[in-house]
């Protein structure tokens, strides 16, 4: 049951940080007075959210994975774990440090440095992006461990 | 704060994440092709490969955002300069890593 929950909480932290960003992104275009204190809030949620997805997927990765990655790799999709589970965990770091990043732009675009309106689109943009491209490939990760256990059951080899 | 509107800190931690973004990447390769050196060395270091990465990755962001604050590196980056720097470590980082498994 602690393994489900995780399961499910490190998805569900990770689009609540893809919506965090999409509205960062939108309050960026207009970079009003009054959007200021929205922008600098929203852009520490996307961080924090973010940060919590990647601690929670990490330690269930971590913990219980291993059982998931043999099923896997024994069943009918082994390309749910070769390919997509290997680049999701990885390129997840590029998007953890960029989530970092985005409250230092935005911070500085709320003060006054309007240079950095383009940085704060494009990276909050990038966020929404490889944020979804994350939760494909985890749909796509547990597709592969449902597929694995279909097998399994259709040759009659579970209780 | 330089010409370009750019804050020295913003300048820095952009850098510093298109460095250590495609450092992660060769990384990823690295270790994966060295399962018996490198890659036994992330696990025995702290458990697991995975965690050791992550640490590796996130301490050389902040270390090298720190460094890159002290230097003029890229002053002379506007706002665009500095997206396209971004983009384009993340696409080719995300190219390497996705390349590698395919």
């Amino acid at each position: 049951m602690q393994s489900e929950l995780i399961l499910l909480a490190h998805p569900s932290f990770g689009v609540l940080a893809i919506l965090a960003a999409l509205w960062v992104f939108t309050e960026a275009i207009n970079n009003s007075d009054t959007s200021r204190g929205r922008l600098r809030t929203m852009s520490l949620v996307s961080a924090g959210l973010m940060w919590l997805s990647y601690l929670v997927g990490g330690y269930w990765y971590v913990v219980y994975y291993a059982a998931d990655k043999a099923l896997i790799n024994a069943g009918p999709w082994p390309f749910a774990h070769g390919f997509f589970m290997e680049v999701k965990e990885h390129i997840f770091f590029s998007l953890l440090l960029l989530s970092t990043y985005l409250p230092i732009a935005v911070f500085s675009l709320t003060s006054g440095k309007l240079a950095l309106k383009p940085v704060v689109l494009w990276v909050s943009a990038w966020i929404v992006v490889l944020g979804l491209a994350m939760e494909g490939a985890g749909a796509v990760i547990s597709m592969g461990a449902k597929m694995a256990l279909l097998a399994t059951q259709s040759m009659g080899t579970t209780p | 704060m330089n010409d370009t509107g750019i804050d020295n800190y913003n300048r820095a931690f952009a850098l510093s994440f298109a460095i250590s973004s495609l450092l992660s990447a060769l990384l990823v390769v690295l270790k994966e092709q060295n399962a018996d050196t490198l890659l036994a060395w992330m696990k025995a270091a702290t458990g697991h490969h995975w965690i050791t990465h992550g640490i590796l990755v996130v301490a050389v962001f902040v270390l090298l955002g720190w460094l890159l604050a002290q230097t003029t590196l890229g002053t002379r980056l506007t706002g665009s300069g500095l997206s396209a720097v971004i983009s384009g470590s993340l696409v080719v980082s995300g190219l390497i890593i996705a390349g590698y498994f395919i």
